[in-house]
């Protein structure tokens, strides 16, 4: 008797440690394609296509460019290569000012406080990347080149250097064989690889260079025109020549500038003041009748419609992030030296965006959902973001550095935020064409990086 | 003989087995009940009545020392929804015993004296390195042993009381990943680590009008296990430092009141059917809060919604005595999950669930003897969390082998 209960103990206990190595049986389900072919897919856009984050275009940022970590899901379903101009990996990168690329670093200011700021990487940009020609290496299915607008998207020599200085854009002219400068543009060697798949996320550089420059310089590009000359028929002449040979694909509308950090960091009642100070600057303006108190005051700025051609920012303008911190803590910028117009986006200028914003999304919507694109609200994105995208724990959000989305730029997405992005573009694929293809976990991509 | 052993293995290969665990609290009491789905209330048959049945425990017919562990292994695993990728758990093994002596100052006595000591958590979750729920829990592990003196007054043959006195103290240690990173790619990381003590009460009714029937209620009050002065430390990038400062912080883990009847049915000597209906007040979880002694705009005061409701479990055992010596169990028992849709989250990825047990009891005479009992239990939900937004399905299996070893005297 004995002998068989522990032999029965022994058979429970045996069937309990066969039962442990079962784990639990949890198996993705096959992705699909549904009526895709994503065998080639391009994508056309700007800095945000290419990659572009922090200030420059550099590798690391190149890897997690949007398209990049879409065409890594579509290795799922079918998808191949996807070739990107990228620069060398121990390269500082370049921006638009012949810059490297920025980090967090420390920072003392004018009042000798040391503090958390972008820093340069290096004391200048990378030229060779503008001077290597790497046309070997393509063709490129990233057509995502710094500075593109839509009208300069169909423009032919648009990475032609005979054209002058500050004429052509060496971004693009890196790509280019010499033998083509003169003819090539973004759409043509886009088109020029057939793809059977594409994305167009183009037209932010059509106000944003009017708004990163205070609406200074620049113009906002308008809606009605010719090819290259006006919104509509560039848009629409890009999205006729990828769609030509039946090529399914996705566009991506415009988000409202007033949401990236480079517009919303310096609060426009930055200018703080102690009693002597505040009694001094109402004294100073005392012919204008603007007077200040102890506490956050407005700043002020030129404005030549203004009486006396300056006055105090409303709470609806912006202090661009472009905006010497220093200039504006030591040197009276911004209260006995009104800030220049090329910082500052005033009521006017917003409007003036934001309805060549609305006109150009109204745009890129009416075209998708006549050319049976899947489309992205990048716009109702950027706007969630401001509050807080809540991802598998983490929240996301539009903040200047502590929020995680935007770059030390301000203007370009961290690695986290292209991950979201992408995300994005492959749920309105999956709506609009049928396929399960699955997204990108956004976890394994990081946001600004702390020293 | 060969027949026995055979039935033995049957009865347990037979069902698919058990847990009882809802929520975060596992009370695995008792080989001879476990095997029986915990349905212990009305069949006092052991020391682990101090546990099960206060009122019952005086209907004890022997002075008696019980002790049992029970080996729960749990596998997890998640499969994310949105990227189809899945993650496991690395939980470890975990031991929780329970031991229990039950004394009468004569043999004659009406009132019984007894002292159980146990650990009613389960168990440590665990997921894998760098898994997609990281920024949400890395690591939970709920340690606490519970102090139980009770009395048990046994007023005539048919009826019987009891009560007793909970002391519980335990240690909580909750870890989980911060999303900033340095320069060597390196993720913040938060570790939450304290002492933990709390008190509650058990009491109980028991009635037994005739020899095959009874039926008993029993009561466990709400154990809130305060954490007073807890350790929270934050490995972040240097520059961060000043933001997550290391320091104290408090929080409260409520372990849930539990109402208790049950039924126990003998139609013949060798056979007994036992019914529990378990009220669960699990709406006392409603809240996660985590009060940090040093803020700063990124370290602030956390408060996440548990919203769980108060829940029922509906548990049927039976014991078959094939010879005096020799009992085999098989029980059945039905949770409904405390856990709301919205809410379930990767520390107790829970589900309402079957249980399914079996047991076998071998006595010598009289005096020693061996329970074993095995559980098994599968929870599969899907969910999209609230807070997180974490969405997928989880899938767990939990086994628990035990035994336990008893002297009366």
């Amino acid at each position: 008797m004995q002998a068989i209960s522990y032999q029965s103990i022994a058979a429970a206990l045996a069937l309990g440690l066969f039962a442990t190595s079962c784990k639990p049986k949890l198996d993705a389900p096959e992705p699909g394609k549904g009526a895709l072919d994503v065998s080639k897919y391009v994508a056309i856009g700007n800095s945000i296509t290419a990659g572009f984050a922090d200030a420059a275009l550099y590798y690391d940022g190149q890897l997690v460019s949007y398209p990049n970590l879409i065409a890594e899901q579509f290795k799922q379903v079918g998808g191949g290569d996807f070739v990107q101009p990228l620069v060398p990996q121990a390269s500082a990168g370049i921006g638009s000012s012949g810059n490297a690329r920025s980090v967090l670093g420390y920072k003392t200011d004018c009042k000798g406080v040391t503090g958390l700021s972008p820093v340069p990487f290096a004391t200048s940009g990378d030229f060779s990347i503008f001077t290597n020609n790497i046309s070997a290496q393509g063709p490129f299915n990233n057509m995502g080149i710094p500075g593109a607008k839509a009208i300069t998207a169909v423009y032919p020599g648009y990475g032609n250097p005979a054209n002058g200085f500050g004429n052509y854009n060496p971004f693009f002219t890196r790509i280019l064989a010499p033998s083509e400068f003169a003819t090539a543009s973004m759409l043509s060697k886009a088109a020029a690889q057939n793809p059977t798949f594409f994305s167009v996320f183009i037209g932010n550089n059509d106000v944003l260079s009017y708004a990163l420059a205070g609406g200074a310089a620049d113009a906002v590009t308008p809606s009605a025109g010719s090819p290259g000359v006006g919104f509509d028929a560039s848009y629409d002449l890009i999205i006729n020549t990828m769609t030509a040979n039946g090529a399914k694909g996705v566009v991506g509308n415009i988000p409202d500038v007033t949401s990236i950090p480079f517009a919303t960091t310096i609060p426009y009642n930055g200018l703080t003041l102690d009693a002597t100070q505040a009694t001094q600057l109402s004294a100073a303006y005392a012919p204008l009748g603007i007077t200040f108190h102890e506490g956050a005051n407005a700043f002020m700025i030129l404005d030549s419609s203004a009486p006396g051609g300056r006055r105090q920012i409303k709470s609806t303008e912006y202090v661009l992030l472009t905006t010497p911190q220093d200039s504006l803590k030591c040197a009276g910028w911004g209260s006995s030296k009104p800030l220049a117009n090329q910082y500052v986006l005033t009521e006017t200028e917003i409007a003036n965006i934001q309805n060549a914003v609305a006109a150009y999304n109204a745009k890129i919507k009416s075209v998708a959902a006549a050319k049976g694109l899947a489309y992205v609200d990048v716009n109702a994105f950027m706007a969630k973001a401001k509050a807080g995208i809540v991802y598998n724990g983490i929240t996301t959000s539009a903040t200047f550095v502590s929020g995680g989305a935007f770059s030390l730029d301000g203007i370009h997405l961290t690695p986290r935020a292209n991950a979201l992005l992408a995300n994005e573009f492959i749920k309105a694929i999956n709506s609009q064409y049928g396929s399960t293809i699955p997204q990108v976990d956004a976890t394994k991509y990081k946001g600004v990086v702390f020293p | 003989m060969t027949n026995l052993h055979k039935l033995a293995t049957m009865l347990i290969l037979s069902s698919p087995f058990i847990s009882g665990a809802q929520g975060y609290q596992v009370n695995l009491q008792g080989q001879a009940q476990q095997g029986m789905a915990n349905a212990g209330t009305a069949f006092v048959q052991d020391g682990a009545s101090l546990f099960y049945s206060p009122g019952g425990m005086s209907f004890l017919k022997s002075n008696e020392v019980n002790i049992g562990v029970s080996p729960t292994i749990s596998h997890g695993k998640f499969l994310d929804k949105n990227t189809n990728l899945t993650a496991e758990t690395t939980s470890p093994v975990s031991y929780p015993f329970a031991a229990y002596g039950v004394f009468g100052l004569k043999d004659s006595s009406r009132l019984k004296l007894g002292l159980g000591i146990y650990t009613p958590f389960g168990s440590t979750v665990e997921w894998e390195d760098g898994w997609m729920g990281r920024f949400a829990l890395t690591r939970l592990q709920l340690q606490a042993i519970f102090f139980q003196p009770t009395a048990s007054y046994k007023i005539n043959d048919k009826l019987g009381i009891g009560a007793g006195f909970v002391y519980a103290n335990g240690k909580v240690n909750l870890q989980k990943d911060i999303p900033v990173v340095d320069a060597n790619g390196n993720y913040g990381h938060a570790e939450l680590s304290g002492k933990a003590n709390g008190f509650g009460f058990n009491a109980g009714i028991y009635y037994k009008p005739v020899d095959k029937f009874s039926v008993a209620l029993s009561y466990r009050s709400q154990v809130n296990m305060q954490v007073k002065s807890g350790d929270a430390t934050f490995t972040v990038p240097s520059s961060l430092t000043s933001n997550f400062p290391n320091g104290k912080f408090k929080s409260t883990l409520p372990l849930p009141q539990v109402l208790t009847l049950g039924l126990a049915y003998t139609p013949i000597e060798k056979l007994t059917i036992a019914a529990d209906i378990n009220f669960v007040g699990w709406k006392a979880y409603d809240t996660l809060a985590f009060d940090y002694e040093n803020n700063t705009t990124s370290l602030v005061d956390t408060k996440s919604a548990r919203e769980y409701k108060n829940t029922f479990a509906f548990r049927l055992g039976g014991q078959y005595k094939i010879i005096d010596a020799l009992a085999v169990r098989l029980g059945i028992a039905y949770g409904i999950s405390p856990v709301q849709n919205g809410y379930v989250t990767p520390e107790t990825p829970d589900a309402n669930r079957i249980i399914y047990t079996a047991g076998i009891g071998y006595t010598i005479k009289q005096k020693f003897g061996i329970n074993a009992s095995f559980y098994f239990s599968q929870l599969n939900r899907e969910d999209t969390n609230l807070e997180t937004g974490m969405s997928g399905t989880y899938k767990t299996n939990v086994v628990i082998p035990g035994v336990s070893v008893f002297y009366k005297f």
